[in-house]
């Protein structure tokens, strides 16, 4: 089944995060943010598949983009029997039902693949 | 996060001689920027002389009768007096300023407003973005930025720069120069018409920052107080709609984890330390937290600056429990991707020595095989440094001893050097 990287984002000011673990799982979004560039960047094969959708409280909407100002709170890896299925998964997530913040699906590419 | 923009310290907390030199900077920044705002960039000179007499009044007055009840609104109101004084007097001579003059003294006989930090800060990013005019050459664009936003005499930058006093003056002319030409009627531009020059402005504030960061000077408050200057203005940005972009946010993210481990670096003597000889837990914990916040705002949109690359980097530096365990791997394809974004053989050299800690040094020596170094990089110690380490370690060591001798030649300070003795001596791995 193929394997899906959910980003999530939460709005900057809304929690106080310092603790070890809270640092950590900043870092950790960074690094997954920065995976999809390796790719791009460097030629070398990077896990994420190009495209993906972001799931807001208000829908679906196309691309990989969300604003500036939002911040990335984590992430997760989820199986889906498909790309619609895994963002009905994200629909459900507990970060998309606050306002204002949202998730970024992408496939990601089986090592083994094309 | 909004430190240095706000009027007015409370005057009870001016007590030692730094505190006032710290108070005194940070209101000439945010003086000379409210100030030319209001009668134009072209008349820099006027302003800062303005600021300047109004300091010096302060340490006669505040001296004799004690601090007004507002240091700022004080500074504020004899700087204003004396600009348009200046602009007066300026205008009998050449009868074109009259207009200048009427508009500022036009604007009531209280010239005493309160800003709000708002404001200010508005004032201060536009100053920042009109030193990074492309018409200034690069150099003269951090040296303005010192003079006019962090307040540092020429003198000051001279010696935080490595440079002459005389070097610095003729820096400060050519900006100058440049900023008189503007035409009358965008003495003031809009800042949203400036953000164009916003690479220009990441580039001055990441130069000031590795002024401070890389400096071998002796006194650490010195290389300290260009870092936090460099924190100070990209916070600023980062927190104006002008600036906040992920990019932005990287720069910011990769100062916080730098200057983390600033306290670090120094032994109780005043020498350097390696980074696998540093206590890592001097590092600052709050600055790394500032930092991995800013980073994770930063990875967002789908643009991998240099910054973010840069920023990467230190972030694997700071999250590594020990030396051995660092995490190579990253560090290698971060500069790869470094190297891609913004081609440099410091990049690649730079990798070559992450490559060499994750796979040997001969993998590292590999690297630095298919690059031919400019000159600037061939004669550097930096360059000499590496190859000996790489070859001692290869086992190299008659082609070692001769890049060690080079670098200790070339080697800028004392601290530098005791440094590379230390780690091109036999060292058991």
């Amino acid at each position: 089944m193929p394997k899906y990287l959910f980003l999530q984002r939460s709005v900057p000011g809304q929690s106080q995060r310092s603790s070890p673990a809270q640092m950590q799982e900043m870092y950790a979004a960074f690094n997954a943010w920065k995976e999809k560039f390796k790719d791009r960047i460097l030629d070398m094969g990077g896990p994420l598949k190009p495209g993906g959708k972001v799931v807001t409280a208000s829908g679906a909407t196309d691309g990989p983009f969300v604003e500036a100002k939002e911040i990335v709170g984590g992430y997760m890896l989820v199986s889906a029997e498909s790309f619609e299925h895994a963002l009905e998964v994200a629909r459900e997530s507990p970060p998309v039902t606050m306002p204002g913040s949202s998730v970024e699906v992408r496939e990601i590419r089986e090592t083994e693949g094309p | 996060m909004t430190g240095g923009v706000e009027s007015g310290a409370p005057p009870g907390a001016i007590t030692g001689p730094g505190l006032v030199e710290h108070f005194f900077r940070r209101e000439y920044g945010r003086l000379v920027a409210v100030l030319a705002r209001k009668v134009g960039v072209r008349h820099l000179d006027l302003v800062e002389d303005a600021v300047q007499g109004a300091f010096l009044g302060a340490l006669t007055a505040w001296t004799a009768r004690g601090l007004p009840e507002d240091p700022g609104a004080w500074l504020y109101r004899v700087a204003y007096n004396n600009l348009t004084g200046d602009l007066r007097r300026a205008a009998g001579r050449l009868r074109i300023l009259e207009r200048t003059v009427d508009a500022v003294a036009g604007s009531g006989d209280d010239p005493a407003p309160s800003y709000s930090a708002r404001e200010v800060a508005d004032d201060m990013l536009r100053m920042l973005f009109v030193c990074c005019d492309d018409a200034i050459p690069r150099e003269s664009q951090l040296v303005l930025a010192l003079k006019t936003l962090c307040g540092f005499s020429a003198a000051e930058i001279a010696l935080r720069l490595f440079t002459s006093e005389a070097n610095v003056y003729k820096r400060l002319a050519r900006a100058r120069d440049r900023l008189r030409e503007a035409p009358p009627d965008v003495e003031t531009p809009p800042l949203n018409t400036l953000t164009s020059r916003l690479s220009s402005v990441h580039a001055v504030l990441y130069l000031l920052f590795n002024e401070g960061y890389l400096s071998a000077h002796a006194e650490q408050a010195i290389r300290r107080e260009l870092c936090d200057e460099a924190i100070r203005l990209a916070t600023l940005l980062a927190e104006h709609p002008a600036g906040a972009v992920p990019e932005t946010f990287a720069l910011l993210a990769l100062m916080h984890l730098h200057a983390a481990r600033l306290e670090a670096r120094r032994d109780g003597m005043g020498g350097l330390l390696l980074l696998e000889e540093q206590d890592r837990s001097l590092w600052d914990r709050q600055r790394i937290r500032l930092g991995v916040e800013w980073l994770e705002r930063a990875a967002s949109g789908e643009l991998f600056s240099r910054f973010h690359a840069e920023a990467g980097v230190a972030a694997e530096h700071c999250f590594a429990p020990s030396f051995d365990e660092t995490r190579w791997s990253e560090i290698s394809d971060l500069y790869a991707m470094l190297e891609r974004i913004d081609p440099s053989p410091l990049h690649t050299m730079n990798r070559a020595v992450a490559v060499a800690e994750w796979k040997g040094p001969e993998a590292g020596l590999a690297v630095l095989q298919a690059l031919a170094p400019p000159v600037w990089l061939a004669g550097s110690y930096l360059w000499d440094a590496v190859l000996s380490d790489l070859h001692r370690r290869a086992g190299n060591l008659g082609i070692a001893q001769r890049h060690r001798e080079r670098a200790l030649a070339s080697a800028p300070a004392d601290a530098v050097r005791d440094l590379l003795r230390r780690r091109l001596a036999t060292r058991p791995r």
